[in-house]
């Protein structure tokens, strides 16, 4: 007997063996849909008898049918664009969108076009957010806990005007990468910002030209705050400490303002000490940072995480900007002269002999009773 | 797929990625050539090889898309073209591992298929070697052995004497008890066909066995006919010990009621993936 190839009657034959068999290549290099290798898919249907093709190409065909009907009722179009205007990545992603206090994601299609950024949502063909290419001032990458659980990347684009997009894409990198082509095509320039200075609208918002921030984070802040009674109490408040090359300024949340500013050359000092905070915060630690104004000291307290490393941080810029913190002076109760505040406390005033209650205090207990 | 989440458009750089952004993949050859082999390919594309060491992968160049069709015919002509390139490889070089259809080296970012393929051949150098040495001349062969169950079912009526007594007492029996015992005789029937496949299946393995290097048991299919497929091997065969593998076919052929189908020789699809 005889083996045959007969290219007619042993067509099936080859089928079985080119479409299902040979040498296997491991995945992540060879091109499949979704991980499907297609053979078994799609051509078997199309070589499959009259039975599957009905099962296969009517599905196909409705399936069709479908999605034109759906694409025609729901009209979902792709982002109108000027004339000459060209499309470089069209991405799927989302941007923060914040509106008093309500924030959100909003997710669509991103379209970097050789002018501009746009977010755009095909179902609706509204576009939920652009921005010119010319008026992106600043890039930077940061990484954010996502309630997902992962770590997130996300581009922060730092506007002109001030204004901050955060955005996610399905490729971030991919997409700031064809952002900064599209810029350096047009002969843009952009400054590269530190992922936290871009945290937040706010933060960007309170930056005078030229000033860049160096911390920033969630910090509770005592403030004074009116009472009903016409009487002015310290309560704790939520919101966030900023220290910039010029200033320390602290954003209250609640009010979507900044309630707090000290330029850097009015700080006189800071600790970080513990003290009651009410009837549950026992020696919890506070730093108090002591400044000066027209009407004397103040001190500012502030509770929050990693105090110390904030102290270190504004005495690390300040050292920077050439003003050293100045040892604290107070001027002695009783006679009025101006003397370093540490030593007024530890040995009393050396002019006049005043010393504090609390030293005369330990002086007295030191003394053996008589 | 109609949605893509991640749609390159760019024309001119875009475009370009996926004329020439794959490596549609035939086979691994024997040989350490570098050489067009002409547009013999799928779509007319010009194959040519890329060697590594002493192999070589035939490929042409190609977007980084599988091809589809829902056209059997398109698809057939895709695969004939793919079996013709494999084909032409194997006279050439002798010994080649085939590839099934539709593998298609993609390139990634930051390197090109070439490259990935290069990657690839190196990587993968000492199985590949291994393969090739486990097919060294030989060939596959389709090795089908087909019974007629009327034929079959009459010679095992005639030697069952269960069923032959079934058979007897029928006749004697009133309609709706015929019925009954005709359910019976069936299934009586089928228990002594499928034993009798199991019996044929061990002794037509083991002829077979001895002519062949290597193995397969493929699943039967259902011919158009009313035959019953009972046997679908696929045989790695030493360049000249197909004679013997024919006269051993041919024996079964002759029997009564049974019938073989002969193909070959195919390169050794079925005997390159594990």
């Amino acid at each position: 007997m005889e083996p045959t190839r007969d290219s007619h009657t042993t067509l099936v034959d080859l089928l079985d063996r080119v479409l299902d068999k040979g040498l296997v290549l491991y995945a992540d290099i060879i091109v499949s849909v979704a991980g499907i290798p297609l053979i078994g898919v799609n051509l078997r249907a199309a070589l499959a008898g009259m039975e599957t093709m009905l099962r296969y190409g009517v599905m196909q065909e409705w399936d069709e049918h479908i999605r034109a009907w759906e694409r025609d009722n729901r009209g979902e179009r792709e982002l109108p664009l000027a004339s000459g205007e060209q499309v470089v990545l069209k991405m799927l992603g989302s941007y923060l969108y914040s509106q008093g206090i309500y924030t959100s994601w909003r997710q669509g299609y991103f379209y970097v076009t050789d002018r501009r950024i746009a977010l755009y949502l095909l179902t609706f063909g509204e576009v939920l957010f652009q921005a010119p290419l010319q008026s992106i001032k600043g890039l930077a990458t940061g990484r954010e806990n996502h309630f997902s659980g992962d770590e997130r990347e996300h581009l922060c684009l730092l506007l002109e005007g001030g204004d901050v997009a955060w955005l996610h894409a399905l490729d971030t990198p991919q997409l700031r990468e064809a952002i900064e082509r599209g810029m350096a095509a047009l002969g843009l320039t952009w400054k590269e910002m530190p992922a936290f200075a871009m945290h937040d609208e706010k933060a960007t918002k309170l930056l005078t030209d030229g000033e860049e921030i160096a911390c920033a984070g969630k910090m509770w802040h005592l403030m004074a705050l009116p009472s009903p009674g016409g009487v002015t109490t310290d309560t704790w408040q939520s919101g966030h400490l900023y220290i910039t090359n010029r200033r320390l300024c602290w954003w209250y949340d609640f009010e979507g303002r900044l309630a707090l500013e000290i330029p850097l050359e009015r700080v006189a000092a800071s600790t970080v000490e513990r003290r009651d905070l009410g009837p549950a915060l026992r020696r919890k630690r506070v730093f108090d940072v002591i400044y000066e104004t027209e009407a004397g000291k103040r001190v500012a307290s502030f509770s929050g995480d990693r105090l110390a490393e904030w102290e270190e941080a504004l005495n690390r810029i300040i050292a920077r900007q050439g003003t050293p913190l100045r040892e604290e002076t107070d001027t002695c109760p009783q006679c009025g002269e101006a003397a370093p505040v540490k030593e007024l406390l530890r040995s009393g005033c050396d002019k006049c002999g005043w010393v504090s209650p609390r030293v005369k205090q330990d002086m007295l207990r030191a003394t053996p009773a008589r | 797929m109609q949605h893509s989440d991640n749609i390159r458009v760019a024309p001119s750089e875009g475009e370009a990625a996926t004329k020439a952004g794959a490596r549609y993949l035939y086979c691994v050859a024997d040989s350490d050539e570098k050489v067009r082999l002409g547009p013999i390919g799928i779509d007319g594309h010009e194959v040519y090889t890329v060697p590594y060491n002493d192999v070589c992968a035939v490929v042409h160049d190609c977007p980084a898309e599988p091809y589809q069709s829902a056209d059997a015919e398109v698809v057939k002509g895709w695969v004939i073209a793919h079996q013709r390139v494999v084909d032409e490889a194997w006279d050439k070089w002798g010994t080649v591992l085939p590839l099934g259809f539709d593998t298609i080296v993609r390139g990634q970012e930051g390197s090109d298929p070439q490259q990935n393929l290069e990657n690839w051949l190196a990587a993968d150098y000492q199985t590949l070697k291994r393969k090739m040495e486990a097919v060294r001349g030989k060939a596959e062969y389709g090795v089908q052995v087909f019974w007629e169950p009327q034929v079959i079912a009459r010679s095992i009526a005639g030697m069952s004497r269960e069923i032959s007594s079934l058979e007897e007492e029928i006749k004697s029996k009133p309609r709706g008890l015929a019925y009954m015992y005709r359910q019976k005789l069936e299934n009586a029937l089928k228990r002594e066909m499928e034993a009798k496949a199991d019996q044929c299946f061990r002794d037509f393995y083991s002829r077979i066995k001895k002519h062949v290097c290597d193995l397969r048991v493929e699943k039967t299919k259902r011919p158009d006919d009313d035959r019953q497929m009972i046997m679908n091997l696929s045989c790695l065969v030493d360049g000249d010990k197909s004679t013997h593998l024919g006269e051993e076919l041919e024996s079964i052929d002759k029997m009564e009621g049974f019938s073989v189908r002969f193909t070959g020789p195919w390169p050794p699809y079925s005997f390159v993936s594990a």
